[in-house]
């Protein structure tokens, strides 16, 4: 993965590992690899991904077994929550591009269904 | 978090004339750092006098609690060029040098290295290329068992698959404890993998900062490391 270099690379590795447990590429449950694999999968430093792992213990999004390793939460509804702020981002994405655009926040709905409407024509 | 390297008040000359002055520098173990600066701003001079091979200098160089030489010496690893040893020397022969040489060489560790790295016992120095070359380096660096890593400039020159080798060479070997002194004067290339940052300039240690802090300043290292010389001349 590319990192951008003006953003701490933790943070970066959080928003990695969150993006893949809200699409389901890591499961509730489910073992995520060692520190090391990742570290070298991500070409950075294992205090680094150390660093990151820690923080999402805190969060609660990740849970560690003494001598196993960290494993993805099962709790449905901080998972749920996970996903939604991913949602919540792309949108926020979107709305903020739009505007730049100058589309005003009362078009948007039409806009969007416009485009869907065209789309489902196309295909 | 320990302290692993204190030096304080170095200076260190050359043909009369100061290469480094009021050096003063503290290195935590299990950290991987970069030494940057220009060329001829006196990396190497800084990582020769760590590693007790440059002798004219003065103040205190104190690395895991020892001040002597010696045994820093037997506390870190330090790349050299192979300069020694002649073109027609065998890999396998440079393997037994420094396993008469240091006694912390493992040569199990190096023969994992050295299948990681693709390189042939057999082949000679002048058959190198100077990617396979600089990762021969490495290899016999990382075989050793210390606290302190010294690389010099160890992608100078090298194509982008020698120097991914390198990389994940050092994700994979350094130990939790050892710290990793990686010099260089383009940092770009590394900046994924680094800890902290030590910028040489006007022959001292002009900065030393970590990146997560940097990089908290929503900038990126290199902006950083190319700031610092642009602000040169007020």
């Amino acid at each position: 993965m590319e990192f951008k270099d003006n953003i701490p690379i933790y943070l970066q590795i959080e928003q990695y590992l969150y993006r893949q447990i809200a699409m389901n590429e890591l499961k509730a449950g489910e073992k995520i690899p060692s520190v090391r694999k990742l570290a070298l999968e991500l070409t950075v430093n294992v205090n680094t991904v150390q660093r990151a792992l820690q923080q999402m213990n805190d969060q609660g999004i990740l849970y560690t077994k003494r001598g196993e390793g960290n494993f993805v939460t099962e709790d449905e509804e901080l998972l749920k929550q996970t996903r939604q702020a991913l949602i919540d981002d792309k949108l926020d994405e979107f709305v903020q591009n739009m505007l730049t655009l100058g589309i005003e926040k009362d078009q948007l709905v039409e806009i969007l269904s416009n485009y869907l409407e065209g789309k489902n024509q196309n295909d | 978090m320990t302290n692993l390297l204190k030096i304080t008040g170095l200076n260190y000359k050359k043909n009369q004339k100061y290469i480094l002055r009021d050096v003063n520098l503290t290195l935590d173990e299990g950290k991987i750092i970069a030494l940057l600066g220009e060329n001829g701003a006196g990396k190497t001079s800084l990582m020769r006098v760590i590693a007790g091979v440059a002798k004219n200098y003065s103040g205190q160089v104190e690395l895991a609690g020892g001040k002597e030489e010696a045994f820093r010496k037997a506390h870190l690893s330090f790349t050299d060029g192979l300069s020694g040893f002649g073109d027609t020397t065998k890999i396998k022969e440079v393997v037994n040098f420094y396993e008469s040489l240091y006694s912390d060489f493992s040569e199990n560790e190096f023969d994992e290295l050295r299948k990681f790295m693709k390189l042939d016992l057999d082949m000679r120095l002048n058959q190198l290329s100077r990617g396979m070359r600089e990762k021969l380096i490495i290899a016999l660096t990382f075989a050793r068992k210390a606290d302190l890593y010294l690389l010099d400039e160890p992608f100078g020159g090298i194509d982008a698959m020698a120097r991914k080798k390198i990389i994940n060479s050092i994700i994979l070997w350094k130990e939790d404890k050892a710290t990793i002194l990686i010099s260089d004067h383009f940092v770009n290339e590394i900046s994924t993998l680094l800890d902290e940052v030590v910028i040489i300039k006007n022959q001292t240690v002009f900065a030393h900062k970590s990146t997560d802090e940097i990089r908290e300043n929503h900038e990126s290292i290199e902006e950083y490391y190319e700031g610092l010389y642009e602000d040169e001349g007020e």
